[in-house]
Formats: structure tokens, sequence, C-alpha cells
């Protein structure tokens, strides 16, 4: 499979059927049987690490730190590396974490701890920590799943908002709805293996539910 | 169903048999044993009153000794067994690292407190510098312990979150394991200073300073009154830390520390 730069592809599977794993084999934990993954050589200074950003399922925050400052974690491989273990980031990396925020609608909550935020919220700041690794790929597992209806059509707006700068998104999910609304392409996953693969606009709900049966 | 609960009937018995074996063995159910012991122990209690007010000004000079030890020995203590509870943490290092690291913690974990007092009244001579190193050897290896299975608590995909981005050990260990850990290791720390002070208390015994020393003086000289004035001066100072320490983790917890920009760089860019 091939994912074009700026498009949202969203994974659909029963619980076990391996889209974790999938996202898991792009990102580079996990080592394929067979085949193999490339990033666009252009993408991250060719880095397949930093051109594949991953927002578990959980988020994977570090909740006694405040917005900002998991934001910049994102961050952690363009800085000198000495400098970071004192947590001392330059001005520059501070006002782009800054602006990311801005960009995911947190600017006003950089300092506030991550504990201390909503759902939404975390699911903004762990956007915003991807985005600071300038991917060309952001892998995001369950991302909307811990969301009440409103909150989730905010996040995958703002998913598409992102998308239209150029990063790509591959996200598991079981909201057969969100699949048409916000997402260019599906892929079914069953027993570990890709089952389809096509453009969201084609499937309607039922259909998608039939396949996922 | 009835296999497990008549499996537990069994370990509970069990139990019960093993402690009614020992309390035999220690002639703790033999009547002819008890009345005499229960009538000795009562004339003890009886002779520990009133206590003796006149010792109070000694005493508290001895009590305030017993926490500078306490409060040097934790801190003494926590900054050795920071990084080598680090090297002990299995889901940062290897086998090669962190086995030898646990052993090491293991062996100092061993040794008790008054036993580590002896060894440094030996090398630094009597006095509360024996009492606050003997401490702070006894603290490393709890601490430690505590800390690194706390540290190996972190949740997985925060670590992998922050591998993710490119992170090496060092900073893995700076932004997801300490920031993740620090409720959990203040807390440890205060209990810690908590108990050390009631072990502090003791180190006087082998001469390692503090109010101890008085307290086995008094035993000694069967001056049972002033004995009391000083478990009662105890008991009040760890009241008071326990309340402080309580105090202080409402205060502290949740941590939150901002990373600051570059100083050369401070002046130059605006604030975000």
């Amino acid at each position: 499979m091939t994912l074009d730069r700026g498009q949202v592809a969203m994974v659909l599977g029963r619980s076990g059927s391996g889209k974790t794993t999938l996202l898991k084999i792009i990102q580079g934990v996990l080592q394929p049987h067979s085949g193999s993954i490339a990033v666009d050589p252009g993408a991250a200074g060719g880095s397949h690490r930093a051109a594949v950003a991953w927002v578990p399922q959980t988020l994977g925050l570090v909740r006694g730190m405040s917005a900002l400052d998991n934001t910049l974690v994102g961050a952690l491989a363009r800085t000198n590396s000495m400098l970071s273990l004192a947590r001392v980031f330059p001005g520059r990396l501070v006002r782009e974490a800054a602006e990311t925020l801005a960009l995911v609608g947190l600017f006003d909550k950089r300092q506030e701890p991550v504990a201390r935020l909503s759902g939404g919220e975390r699911q903004r700041v762990a956007l915003a920590r991807a985005l600071m690794q300038k991917p060309a790929l952001i892998l995001a597992d369950e991302f909307v799943s811990q969301l009440d209806p409103v909150t989730t059509d905010e996040i995958l707006i703002l998913m598409r908002q992102v998308a239209k700068t150029g990063v790509s998104f591959l996200v598991t999910t079981h909201e057969i709805e969100a699949v048409a609304r916000f997402s260019d392409r599906v892929l079914l996953v069953r027993d570990g293996e890709i089952a389809h693969d096509g453009h969201s606009g084609a499937m309607s709900t039922p259909r998608l539910m039939e396949m996922l049966a | 169903m009835r296999l497990r609960s008549a499996l537990n009937r069994a370990v509970i018995i069990g139990i019960l048999g093993a402690a009614f074996l020992s309390m035999h063995r220690f002639g703790l159910l033999d009547p002819g044993e008890l009345r005499p012991a229960a009538g000795r122990l009562a004339e003890f209690v009886t002779a520990l009153f009133p206590p003796n007010a006149g010792v109070i000004s000694t005493l508290s000079g001895a009590m305030l000794e017993t926490l500078e030890i306490a409060f040097l020995g934790t801190l003494l203590g926590f900054i050795v067994a920071l990084p080598l509870s680090i090297l002990a943490t299995r889901t940062l290092f290897g086998g090669g690292v962190y086995v030898p690291a646990r052993l090491a913690l293991g062996a100092i974990r061993t040794v008790p407190s008054l036993l580590w007092a002896v060894v440094f009244v030996v090398g630094f001579g009597l006095g509360p510098a024996s009492g606050a190193l003997a401490v702070a050897m006894y603290s490393v290896g709890y601490i430690s312990k505590l800390l690194y299975e706390t540290f190996e608590g972190v949740d997985e995909e925060v670590l992998q979150s922050v591998r993710s981005v490119g992170a090496n050990r060092l900073q893995l260990i700076v932004y997801a394991i300490l920031p993740e850990s620090a409720n959990s290791v203040v807390s440890q720390l205060l209990f810690m200073f908590e108990y050390n002070i009631r072990a502090s208390s003791i180190m006087g015994f082998v001469g390692a300073g503090g109010i101890g020393y008085y307290m086995l003086g008094y035993l000694q000289l069967l001056d049972y009154e002033s004995l009391m004035t000083a478990l009662l001066i105890t008991f009040v100072v760890v009241m008071a830390v326990d309340y402080l320490s309580a105090r202080v983790r409402s205060l502290l917890l949740p941590t939150q520390q901002p990373v600051r920009r570059a100083p050369l760089l401070a002046g130059i860019v605006a604030q975000p």
C-alpha cells in the first residue's frame, strides 16, 4: 500500500485483527515478516524515526508536565542533547511549540499540567507533540476512542486541517461513522491481512458494518 | 470453587497453627511464665511515671541532633540511591547493568542500620557523623528499591512515545521516568525521612549520636522517669513530622517543573 502526502486513511477491523500491529510495523517498532516500509526520502532528513510520529491509544503524555513541555518532547531529536537534559530548550523551539499549541487551539493552556486537561485537550497536546517532530506521517492508534461525539468531531476536523499542510494520517478506529466524513481512504484489516483498501466515499456505513462482521 | 475455599481454609489454619506453635515455643502460652512477666511489666510502666521534666532541655538538643541525623542521612541516601536505582531499572538497562546494580543494592540492604552505625563508629568515632552515614547507607538500600520499582511502573506507552521521537536514554529518564515518578518519589522520600527519625532514635545505643545515647544511659541507670521523657519527646516529634510531611505532600504534589529557555537566548526570544 502507498499513502499519499496529506492523505487521511482510517483502518477498521475487529479487536485483535492486527490494526495496531500494522501501525507498529510502519512505525518500525515491529519487524515485518516480509516486505518493507519506506517514507518519502525528502521528509525529515530521510530519517524514518523522525518522519513517522506515533500517537498511542493512551496518548503517552507525561501527566506532571505542562502542555508546552509535552509538546517540546516532540522536538527532542532536534535539540542539543546535553542542554535538553537540564530541561532547557532553544528559544526558537519553545516559540515553535507555542505556535503548534496555538494551531491545535491550546495556546492559552500551554502552561497547564496535562493532568488538569480534559480528554479532548490531551488529544490536542498529543497531536501537537507529534507535529513538533515535523513528520510526514502520523500514526494514531484508536485516536478518538475515549472521546464524546462532539469532541471526536472537533479532533477529526483538526486532523483534516493538519492533513491539508501535507501531513498524512493513518488512524485505527472503531468509529465507522467517522470514516466517510473524515477520511480519504479506508483499510479493512481481518486476521492480520488487509482485506479491503479503497476510497472511503464509496463505502456506506451499513456496507462497512457488513464487511467488518 | 469448593476446592478453592477448602484451600483458603487450609492456608488460614496453617498460618494460625504456625503462630500458635511459635507462641508455645517462646513460652507465650504458659501462664506460669506470663503472670510474673505481666507483673514485672506493670512495675516497669509504673516506674516510668511521672516523666522527669528536668531533662527536657538536654533531651531537646539530643532530639534536634536525631532530626539532623535523619535529615542528612535521608538526603545523602537519596543522592546515592537515585543513580543506582536508575541503573537497576529493567525497562532502561539490560541484565548486564541492572543485575549487578541490584546485587549491590541488595547487599547494602542486608546490613541492618545499627550494624552500619557500628561500622561507621569504628571509622569516624563516636558522634552524629557516624549516625548520619549509617542512616544514609541504610536509606540507599531501601530508597533505591522503592525507586526502581516506581521507575519500572511508568506506563510503557509513555516510554514508547518519548522513545519514538528519537529521545536517547538520558532524555528518556529526564522526560518520562522522572516526571512520571515524581509524585511517588516525593512520597517515598517523606516516608523514608519519617522512618529514619525512628531509626535515628536508637543510633545512640552504639554511640552514633542523638537521643538514643540518653535513652540507653537512662535504661542502664534505671532512671525510668527520664526515659519516659525521652520517649514522649520522640513521640511528639514523630507526630509533628507525620503532620508536616502530610502538609508538604499536599503542597508539592502534583509536581510540575516547567522547562526553561536557554539563558543565552532568553533575551532575544519573545515570551511564547
